[in-house]
């Protein structure tokens, strides 16, 4: 890959504040060789558009051209106009090879322009219904709508809603992610020209950013019904209220987990190794006689109502083959357990279940050891 | 200034009217001569990345041919049927030639290329390999410019009025993603309308010699002409152009010019005296051919300097793009 290119595509992978991903790299030059373009998958309303970036491996010091899906034909971000017309300034008019964050904000900046296309085009959809809605909820921020067409699918109208106006990365303490968190509601309305008196409920489905269910199921919530005759300026705070809640309740979930792997530590000692942002794994080294083994507990989000599951590993006994891995127990999640008992007697008691279950593991390790010969 | 401004002048004072004539008529189709189309598929697919360049040619109007009994069918319509011909194209050996990066023209650089040619420019086209076969972000800006350009459009030829055509035809040609693939080679040719900032594909007509092409050929005049050489060539006339053993007869040639050999000379070659005259054109014909071939060595030897240079500059372009 040409250098200057290289460095472009690389500031973009790790700076953009959406996570833009590579999908394949290739090269147009007539010996192949220096990769010279590629395609990006930008997400946009909770699903990814699709761009070709292409650069002139031969020229590399030229501003990229971009291809755009096939259903985006009457996308023309940049179009000039008539002759004479003043040209507005945009990403591409003073292009500088040399800088890398160039590649970033020409992306940035025309999917805000794809925004406004798709948003303009949504309203131009003939639909009564579809206009209602959208002027309600019009007030809302960082609403992306998309406007599905082509020969063989029906016509419908996506929107993404980002719900909860908490900054979710600021409420988790310690917490890592690069981009920021939040959860969307789905909602897709087929377009019907004719007006409906009963128009039929919409599409509706919950999405949240990938590293959010480290913390909380966007799966286990379960939407409020739409009743008959409902919009979405009503629905959408009914929504939010019970939303926030949960999210709260999860929040405080960790510090629960946090005070049981605090508990864990009295009977088992110091853990190796432990996840101190949503605390759901710990591993703690433990040894019965002379037989020293790693005790794995990973903590569900439902804690303490499910209880952890356990696994055993082995710090003696290994694998021949593949690789030498070291021997771990099934994982082990049927032992006494009350969600009444408070953090300590948990810990204890699972700390007596293992001083039992040790000996079986060990039995196994040297069955195993035994095989292998 | 080019001529194209001039034809234009005189209707100036319709410009709203005009402006809405110009895009609303839809070509029937876009041809163009086999070598035409085969020559710019070498040249995009001998170039060592993306290329781009002009396509010229003319629009004619034709008269409608419709045979029919029945009138009700016989549509009599309103707008001129048009047939854009390609006839020739200028290739540069990179993109962004005449055009900003953000896809707006270049005017004084496209002026400058067409003050060079008599043909009219018509349209452009692009060719990248391994990519979608659709128009790019950039090349939509570029043809939507050149589109809705006044100064570059050209008088439409045997039209009962007088209509003008901007250069609204654009060639993508591109090669298929998979290498294993049985053709390879893509293209598809638009005009791009104004009117509705649409590229509509228009059907290629490939114009070949030979029977089956025969009552296509008849409406459809080839234009090939001889190559402008507006400079001076180094060489063509003076005498380091044959070397060594070429001297000496290409002095005889010319002295065979300057004695006026005459076609009425060519009939001595009847008769008795024939003998000597034949020595005399076997020398003429020697000559001719030792400066053909003094010809094609100087074309090799020039193309072989032209590469190298090519190559030179290619490295400074990896140079600044930082691949030392």
């Amino acid at each position: 890959m040409p250098p200057i290119v290289f460095t472009q595509l690389n500031y973009l992978l790790t700076h953009s504040p959406h996570s833009i991903k590579v999908e394949q790299m290739w090269s147009g030059s007539k010996n192949p060789g220096l990769l010279d373009r590629f395609t990006l998958a930008i997400p946009f309303c909770l699903d990814y558009i699709k761009w070709d970036v292409i650069y002139n491996a031969q020229f590399p010091l030229l501003a990229p051209d971009i291809v755009f899906g096939p259903e985006d034909e009457k996308f023309r971000p940049y179009n000039a106009g008539g002759e004479g017309d003043l040209k507005p300034k945009n990403s591409l008019s003073d292009w500088n090879c040399k800088d890398p964050t160039r590649l970033l904000s020409l992306i940035l900046e025309l999917r805000s322009l794809y925004m406004a296309y798709q948003k303009k085009r949504v309203g131009e959809v003939d639909d009564e219904r579809l206009k209602f809605e959208i002027n309600t909820i019009y007030s809302r921020e960082g609403i992306e709508m998309y406007m599905t067409s082509g020969v063989d699918k029906p016509e419908e109208v996506k929107l993404a809603v980002p719900l909860l106006e908490m900054d979710l990365n600021k409420m988790v303490a310690g917490s890592t992610w690069r981009h920021q968190q939040k959860i969307y509601l789905q909602v897709i309305y087929p377009v019907s020209r004719k007006y409906l008196a009963m128009a039929s409920a919409p599409r509706l489905k919950l999405v949240s950013s990938p590293e959010l269910k480290a913390f909380f199921s966007i799966d286990e919530f379960r939407l409020p019904s739409w009743l008959e005759g409902m919009c979405m300026a009503e629905y959408l705070p009914t929504l939010e209220e019970m939303l926030e809640s949960q999210i709260r309740d999860a929040i405080s979930s960790i510090e629960v987990r946090r005070k049981f792997i605090t508990a864990l530590a009295i009977p088992f000692g110091r853990p190796v190794e432990s996840d101190p942002v949503f605390c759901r794994k710990a591993t703690f080294l433990a040894c019965s006689g002379v037989f020293t083994f790693l005790v794995h507990i990973s903590l569900p989000i439902q804690f303490p109502r499910q209880q952890p599951a356990l696994m055993l590993q082995s710090s003696q006994h290994f694998h021949s083959h593949p690789g030498n891995a070291p021997i771990k127990s099934a994982i082990l999640q049927d032992y006494p357990w009350s969600p009444r008992w408070d953090v300590v007697e948990m810990a204890e008691r699972i700390f007596d279940y293992l001083v039992e279950e040790c000996l079986n593991f060990k039995k196994y390790c040297n069955e195993v050891l035994v095989q292998q010969r | 200034m080019n001529r194209y401004s001039i034809s234009f002048l005189p209707v100036n004072s319709f410009l709203p009217s005009f402006h809405s004539a110009m895009d609303a008529i839809s070509l029937q189709k876009i041809q163009i001569s086999g070598p035409t189309l085969a020559s710019l598929i070498q040249r995009v697919s001998s170039a060592a990345g993306d290329v781009d360049g002009l396509l010229f040619g003319r629009v004619s109007h034709i008269t409608p041919f419709t045979l029919s009994d029945d009138s009700s069918t016989a549509t009599t319509s309103d707008q001129p049927t048009l047939v854009a011909t390609v006839t020739s194209f200028f290739s540069s050996n990179s993109t962004s030639t005449f055009y900003s990066a953000s896809g707006q023209l270049d005017t004084p650089t496209l002026n400058n290329l067409l003050s060079t040619s008599d043909d009219r420019l018509i349209g452009w086209f692009s060719g990248r390999r391994k990519t979608q076969l659709r128009p790019s972000m950039r090349e939509s800006s570029v043809t939507s410019a050149l589109a809705s350009s006044i100064q570059f459009s050209s008088q439409v030829q045997s039209s009962p009025e007088s209509l003008t055509f901007p250069p609204c035809i654009f060639f993508l040609l591109t090669t298929p993603f998979q290498d294993q693939l049985i053709h390879t080679h893509e293209y598809k040719a638009f005009q791009f309308r104004s009117s509705t900032d649409s590229f509509d594909p228009k059907t290629l007509d490939v114009v070949n010699l030979g029977p089956a092409f025969r009552g296509h050929y008849g409406n459809f005049t080839p234009n090939s002409p001889f190559p402008d050489l507006p400079f001076q060539v180094k060489g063509l006339n003076c005498e380091s152009m044959v070397e060594d053993e070429g001297e000496k007869e290409n002095q005889k040639f010319g002295t065979l010019c300057d004695q006026s050999f005459k076609i009425g000379r060519l009939k001595s070659l009847m008769g008795s005296e024939a003998a000597n005259y034949t020595a005399e054109l076997e020398e003429l014909y020697n000559n001719m051919i030792n400066k053909l071939n003094g010809l094609a060595k100087l074309v090799e030897q020039s193309s072989a300097r032209v590469l190298e240079q090519e190559n030179h500059n290619m490295k400074l372009r990896y140079k600044v793009a930082g691949f030392e």
